[in-house]
């Protein structure tokens, strides 16, 4: 009798999904956060008896077999890249991608990571970088007398010097994969390039094939509560279905053991 | 007297098979294009030979057998997800995804993905065919729009069309696992009806499921009961033909 097994496979897969959805949902305030989704696929079958067998001299067939399952597993949890909405902040240096994209981010061991989160601040050297201080590539640098700083939708920033003239401070850049779910997340809203994303190709925002930077605005995190909780019931109830048949199969096994 | 324990027998070991399908589905309740399956019986009459080749002729007892898993092809309900690349269909039939020894296996999940190279894929990363092959996307193809008969087109034009196939008789389709069908001589499905951005959910219900659940476990109870019935009166048998009358 399987069914123990194959009920504790679908308890764990439950098990998982409810912990994905509930970092989408811990997640639903985080600037930029991408939602994951938990994919299930079946497990290998038995085949107890198999179709296409022969069951007579006279080349009579089984139409169809019997096959026996044996569970679920975790096919993927896969990040769905949809646009979270924008949220206007009225801070200057706070940027939303609306679009295709990433901000690229020099991280301290040398590699750069990717962002859709463009809160970002200037540092002592007037140096514009995220929170937690990591360089925003190409590094653009705003001179502390630099005041109204305007960011174009094409990622021009420019300021205002002491004279009272505008002056061209530095170009934002995008980069952006072929398959940007398969970007691999390290936390602090940041990703990095693996073998399944493909090489990041880079332009200037605005250019064909890459969203545009909307200065004053952040993006939101692209989760629905709504979905999540729907979503959150399915597997809680899934779960406790899969926990009765480990408590059926008990209960057989408990009649078997008391035949005699 | 045995025969009727043998019988019994052959009822429990099936029952057992039975929740393992009845688990099967209930573990996979929540994976999205998979397909339920119930277990049908069937009558297996001894003896096998004709009756009256026999002297003194023999009863014909019924044990029962497994027949058929039959797996249940109507569609499970969809679920709108708002991925580019998920897909749903709406009418019958499968995709076709190749196999990494090139043979054709079908499915209708689609939640579907692309890998380094920009081409469509599973989730496993075998690749989605189209009427000519697996198709590949680039940077420059920018917004992917499959429409309901399957039509992809992106900024570079209309770029090509799902395959989907269907099959004489369903019947004969072969589960391998990965919510994948093993099947001959598909044929280009009749009527194509998908949406993008959808998923199709498994279409085990909760609630068929547990009413089996309870009828299996009350048949194995039952049959239970008449194994210990049988061997009460066999006791019984033993003790009082056994006792010697002086």
């Amino acid at each position: 009798m399987k069914a123990l097994h194959i009920a504790a496979t679908g308890m764990k897969a439950q098990e998982l999904n409810v912990e994905v959805i509930s970092n989408n949902v811990a997640n639903m305030r985080t600037t930029g956060f991408k939602k994951q989704r938990a994919d299930f696929q079946d497990l290998l079958y038995q085949n107890l008896r198999r179709m296409g067998t022969e069951t007579s001299d006279a080349g009579t067939i089984v139409p169809t077999g019997i096959q026996i399952g044996s569970g679920v597993k975790i096919a993927s949890t896969a990040r769905i890249m949809s646009q979270g909405s924008l949220e206007q902040t009225g801070k200057e240096l706070d940027l939303a991608i609306r679009g295709e994209g990433f901000f690229q981010i020099q991280l301290p061991d040398g590699t750069t990571g990717y962002t859709r989160d463009g809160s970002f601040e200037r540092d002592a050297n007037g140096q514009l970088v995220t929170i937690d201080g990591y360089i925003v590539d190409p590094g653009i640098n705003i001179p502390t007398n630099a005041k109204d700083i305007t960011i174009s939708n094409t990622g021009v920033v420019q300021g205002v010097n002491q004279n009272g003239t505008t002056v061209e401070l530095g170009q934002l850049q995008l980069a952006r994969f072929v398959n940007k779910a398969g970007l691999e997340a390290i936390g602090d809203n940041l990703y990095l390039e693996t073998d399944a994303s493909g090489a990041p190709e880079t332009s200037n925002p605005g250019d064909d094939g890459y969203g545009s930077v909307q200065q004053y605005f952040l993006e939101m995190a692209n989760v629905d509560a709504v979905t999540e909780i729907a979503d959150l019931i399915s597997a809680q109830r899934a779960y406790e279905m899969n926990s009765q048949i480990i408590q059926a199969a008990d209960e057989m096994y408990s009649t078997t053991t008391n035949l005699r | 007297m045995e025969n009727a324990q043998l019988v019994a027998l052959s009822r429990q070991s099936i029952l057992r098979n039975h929740l393992d399908v009845i688990a099967n589905n209930m573990a996979n309740i929540n994976t999205s294009g998979y397909k339920s399956q119930n277990l049908h019986f069937a009558e297996y009459v001894m003896p096998v030979a004709d009756g009256t080749a026999f002297e003194p002729q023999d009863r014909d007892i019924s044990y029962v057998d497994m027949f058929t898993t039959r797996t249940d092809f109507t569609h499970g309900s969809l679920k709108m997800t708002g991925n580019d690349f998920d897909l749903a269909l709406n009418s019958d039939g499968f995709f076709a995804v190749q196999l990494p020894d090139g043979t054709e296996a079908y499915t209708r999940a689609g939640s579907f993905h692309l890998d380094n190279t920009g081409q469509l894929v599973t989730a496993e990363g075998l690749p989605v065919l189209t009427e000519t092959g697996p198709i590949t996307f680039s940077v420059e193809d920018g917004n992917v729009q499959i429409a309901g008969d399957g039509t992809i087109a992106t900024n570079l034009g209309i770029r090509g069309r799902m395959k989907v196939v269907d099959f004489e008789d369903v019947r004969t389709l072969e589960k391998i696992g990965d919510t994948m069908f093993r099947g001959e001589d598909p044929l280009p499905a009749a009527q194509v009806s998908l949406v993008q951005g959808g998923l199709e959910n498994s279409n085990v219900y909760g609630i068929t499921e547990v009413t089996h659940l309870i009828e299996v476990t009350r048949a194995y109870d039952a049959t239970s009961k008449i194994v210990k019935d049988l061997d009460e009166l066999r006791q019984q048998a033993i003790s009082t033909l056994g006792r010697f009358q002086a």
